[in-house]
């Protein structure tokens, strides 16, 4: 036990008295702001606004559009009669919850009313109606039809409609309108086809929820998790998906890793602290740089960001900022017997503060990213950084009582042998280095990570289970989206009009694409309905054609009387619009309105692709309209040119912060050769870490290229501490005598645990960074301790 | 032109999924059914040939059809239409296969999807099975004996969707035979004489 707390005597307490309030104020500062500001959990303040217009499109309609308010459900588990009924009951408590818009199962029926009113709009709405509809000759087919189909086993339901209706134009509305579902009906449910085990499958559209509106749509979930537990579900397990879910569950997992990266990673850290220190001093001083830093990240990233930062941002600085530990331990590590620890404080400060700045400077290349989580994070971790560096010059040195020492412990042999041996061994770091560069070369270079899916904090889990339901529901797997407007509703209607006329000779299982999902297809524009009540033909004609069509038949005379009345009533209904559309006939205007939202001349129409297979040739036909009107997105060409952007503005950054860190390694160090040698270690330690990624082929992402700044910024401590320990602008042999591996290698196992425990993370963005410090930490430490200048002795330190 | 008929054809059967089922409240049976009904569980499988005649009030003239009916206890039904075109219907459970072999139809449905087939099917199916529950969860049931071992079963769909399609079924017969189904709906009635043997 080195801890002098007793040795110390009443000046001891005093002191111990005054680390305690200090920690008590700023863990009460730190828990004020942490309740008065919070965290956002919701991806949107992840994304960035877009540039080009498809870019902004995209990402407005990522953030609000009502593509976010479907949920996608899954029931399995179970045997098939149970998953039925249970996918039955948990859908009547949906529609009982009144919180969604739309319920969808195997079951979906349009009310009396509804049918009423689609009955009575049948030829304004059908694409059907036209003049060579109506003539004789086509009648005649339709009679002829209706008779065979009297015969069959579907006659009840004919003699029902079919009089007033002969041309089939209601049935056929009723068939668009109810029928598209994809997955298989079977005891009133929908079922995967062909999944085995069996699956239920149910769709819901949360009601109102415009766009990520975390608290509506997360109670929209948990009234979705009641009605499934009321059910009674016994072993079956609801499976529940979409951008609602993620919204909100992610929100739960990036609050889970969060929560266990600063547990584990804190006890972890304590822990070897307490091995290596075996000194509570040590604990508590320690802890006052490292909650000053993130107070003071927390507080300027809530300023610059106008509200509370992003969790992810959060969570990420908090372990940059595990940094900060590396400063009190290198001013103790490096503290000289009978020295006075304002005197080593003042004496490391030129090194230190070099170290500080440099960091904080590569961190800044994040504010260039334009990427709004990046930014908070650099504002984040960068000032942190230079608060904890200020409170260890300046602070630190006041909360140690004089007279106590706090020392590591030896080092068990074999490690302080190894350092020894490893320490000065120039052409070892050249080999390793010149092996990772031809590694990388031969890989063929860092591969930059294109599928915006691993920069989302989504677990990779989530994310394929919802391409799975998507696929088996047969909800529209958003690959292309074609924007419509904005400006009037009817203008919008008739723009969609254009493209479906544009598009139609493409549709088919030979063709471009499978299907298209347009607002026209649910309301037609009041242009198209005008002009379809205008076709039909006057009364007379219509009665002489009927009775020409009907001779021959054995159809009674007045057996049409309904479809002449319907005919003549039609001719002067008002048009239906999109408002009367959601007060009549809520489950068409739940298929709508997904894809027509805005008022008055802000209205925006979605057209969905689906089975896309020649997106050119979509694209050609979209361009061939030459309509303001009408915008292609390709999400998956928009989001990796937006990422690509991103990656570049990243990079110039950094680029442009490398520079400036090796200008100020000159000034500071004097000298163009003593910046490149504290520089090689760190170059070194990123061209390892880049050929690591490469052999475990995992792309980089945004985020790794900030890791690998944060990388940078550690090695730069490493770098100069163990190159240049005395903190002098001259190195010295007395400052190369002192302690430095030993506390270099605290301060590389500290980092260490806490990016190790990133490794463990739900959420990919957060594994992935910690799998890129962990490797680049061991190697910068690896890397500038057999480039630091060869010792005299391999003495063990501390 | 028949090609257009499948058209209307398919989209009919999909079309309205009515509710089916109501509040059943256990109630006495009429006397003499369930003995009659006893008699009928204890047939396992026959088969009978059909002649159907649809009155239509809109058309002229009823349209015949005939074919062979067969039953297989628990739940088996087929209807096989031979005349005037070859259709099949077959239910097992709640499954109704609907096939029209001369074009390659084969279609799959739920009979909860439709409630015209199912008060036809239940009617049917329920008295050749001896089902007495089955029976009035879906109809409310009139009961009289005729002469010579006859019998009459009226069944009124409790649904009220149902009804306004299926308004009433006349199911008649002698000993544990049927011998007549009458359907009565929107105006029209479907008459279909049972002839019982291969």
């Amino acid at each position: 036990m080195t801890d002098g707390t007793e040795a110390a005597g009443t000046g001891g307490r005093r002191a111990a008295a005054r680390l305690l309030l200090v920690l008590a104020l700023l863990a009460g500062l730190g828990a004020g702001l942490g309740l008065g500001i919070g965290l956002r959990t919701d991806l949107t303040g992840f994304l960035p606004a877009g540039r080009s217009p498809a870019a902004a499109f995209l990402l407005d309609e990522l953030r609000r559009g009502t593509a976010t308010t479907l949920l996608l459900a899954g029931i399995e588990g179970a045997p098939e009669a149970e998953l039925a009924r249970l996918s039955r009951e948990t859908a009547a408590g949906l529609r009982a919850s009144g919180r969604f818009a739309l319920v969808g199962d195997g079951t979906t029926t349009l009310s009396d009313s509804e049918r009423d009113l689609l009955f009575r709009y049948r030829y304004l709405l059908s694409p059907e109606t036209r003049p060579a509809a109506f003539t004789a000759e086509a009648l005649r087919a339709k009679l002829q039809a209706l008779l065979d189909g009297l015969r069959s086993a579907a006659s009840p339901l004919l003699a029902r409609f079919g009089f007033a209706d002969p041309t089939g134009a209601f049935l056929g509305l009723a068939r668009e309108f109810l029928a598209d579902a994809r997955p298989e009906t079977r005891d009133g449910a929908w079922f995967a086809r062909g999944a085995e085990p069996p699956r239920a499958l149910l769709l819901a559209r949360i009601a109102g929820a415009g766009g990520m509106d975390a608290a509506a749509q997360g109670a929209a979930i948990a009234a979705f998790r009641a009605a499934f537990a009321a059910a009674h579900p016994g072993p079956a397990r609801l499976l529940l998906s979409g951008p609602g879910v993620f919204a909100s569950e992610a929100a739960v997992a990036i609050r889970g890793d969060v929560e266990l990266i600063s547990l584990a990673s804190g006890l972890l850290l304590a822990g070897f602290l307490w091995w290596r220190f075996r000194s509570l001093w040590l604990l508590g001083l320690v802890a006052v740089p490292l909650g000053a830093a993130t107070i003071a990240g927390f507080a300027v990233a809530a300023l610059a960001s106008g509200g509370p930062p992003h969790g992810i941002s959060f969570g990420f600085g908090m372990t940059m900022l595990g940094v900060a530990v590396d400063y009190p331990l290198l001013l103790l590590g490096l503290r000289r017997p009978g020295e006075a620890l304002g005197a080593t404080a003042r004496r490391i400060w030129p090194v230190l503060r070099l170290a500080a700045a440099s960091a904080a400077l590569g961190l800044a290349a994040m504010l260039g990213s334009g990427l709004p989580g990046l930014v908070q994070l650099g504002l984040f971790a960068g000032s942190g950084l230079l608060v904890a560096a200020a409170v260890t010059r300046w602070g630190l040195p006041h909360l140690l009582p004089t007279g106590l020492r706090i020392e590591a412990r030896p080092l068990p042999g074999w490690i302080a042998a190894g350092l020894a041996g490893l320490r000065g061994r120039p052409r070892l770091a050249a080999g390793a280095i010149g092996l990772a560069a031809l590694l990388l070369a031969a890989l063929g270079g860092p591969s930059w990570q294109r599928d915006i899916a691993a920069l989302s904090p989504v677990p990779a889990a989530a994310q394929a289970l919802d391409a799975e339901l998507r696929r088996q529901i047969g909800a529209p797997d958003v690959r292309v989206l074609i924007a419509l407007g904005p400006g009037t509703e009817e203008a919008v209607l008739r723009a969609s009009e254009r493209l479906e006329a544009a598009l139609r000779p493409l549709l088919g299982p030979g063709g471009a694409l499978d299907g298209l999902d347009l607002p026209s297809r649910w309301l037609p524009s009041a242009a198209t309905q005008h002009a379809r009540a205008a076709s039909l033909p006057a009364p007379g004609a219509a009665e002489a054609a009927l009775r020409e069509a009907m001779r021959g038949l054995p159809f009674r005379a007045q057996a049409f009387d309904p479809f002449l009345a319907g005919l003549a009533e039609s001719r002067d209904l008002p048009v239906l619009t999109a408002a009367r559309l959601g007060a009549e006939a809520p489950v068409l205007a739940a298929r709508l309105s997904p894809l027509l939202s805005g008022e008055g001349n802000a209205v925006r129409g979605i057209g969905l692709a689906q089975g896309v297979r020649d997106p050119a040739a979509l694209a050609r036909a979209v361009a061939g309209l030459g309509d303001p009107q009408i915008l292609l997105v390709d999400i998956k060409a928009e989001t990796e040119g937006l990422l690509a952007a991103y990656a570049r503005a990243t990079l110039l950054w950094a680029l442009a912060g490398g520079g400036a860190v090796l200008l100020l390694l000159g000034l500071g160090l004097g000298g163009a050769r003593p910046a490149l040698r504290v520089a090689a270690p760190i170059g070194g330690a990123l061209l390892v870490t880049l050929a690591a990624l490469a052999v475990l082929g995992k792309g980089l992402t945004l985020f790794q290229l900030a890791s690998l700044l944060l990388l940078a910024g550690l090695a730069i401590d490493y770098a100069l501490f163990l190159a240049r320990p005395g903190g002098q602008a001259a190195p010295d042999a007395a400052a190369r005598d002192a302690p430095s591996s030993g506390a270099v290698l605290n301060c590389a196992v500290a980092t260490l645990l806490t990016f190790g425990m990133l490794s463990f993370c739900e959420t990919p963005v957060l594994r992935g960074i910690g799998v890129t410090v962990s490797v680049g930490v061991a190697s910068a430490f690896l890397l500038a301790l057999a480039m630091a200048p060869a010792r005299m002795s391999g003495r063990a330190d501390g | 032109m028949r090609r257009r008929a499948l058209l209307l054809v398919g989209p009919a059967l999909l079309v309205p999924r009515l509710l089916a089922g109501a509040a059943i409240a256990a109630e006495p049976a009429p006397p003499g059914l369930a003995a009659l009904l006893r008699r009928f569980a204890a047939i396992p499988r026959s088969e009978a040939r059909f002649s159907e005649s649809k009155a239509i009030p809109e058309l002229d003239l009823p349209l015949p059809s005939q074919g062979t009916l067969s039953w297989q206890a628990p739940d088996r039904l087929e209807k096989r239409t031979a005349s005037p075109i070859e259709e099949v219907l077959r239910v097992a459970g709640d499954r109704l296969v609907y096939e029209r072999p001369d074009r390659g139809i084969r279609q799959e449905f739920n009979l909860d999807d439709q409630p015209e087939m199912r008060a036809l099917v239940e009617a049917i199916r329920g008295t050749l099975a001896g089902d007495l529950a089955a029976l009035q969860r879906h109809y409310e049931i009139g009961f009289d004996t005729l002469p010579e071992e006859g019998w009459r079963m009226t069944l009124t769909p409790r649904s009220l969707r149902v009804r306004a399609a299926v308004q009433r079924i006349l199911v008649s017969g002698r000993g544990p035979q049927v011998l007549q189904v009458e359907t009565e709906g929107n105006g029209g009635v479907s008459r279909m004489q049972v002839t019982p043997g291969p």
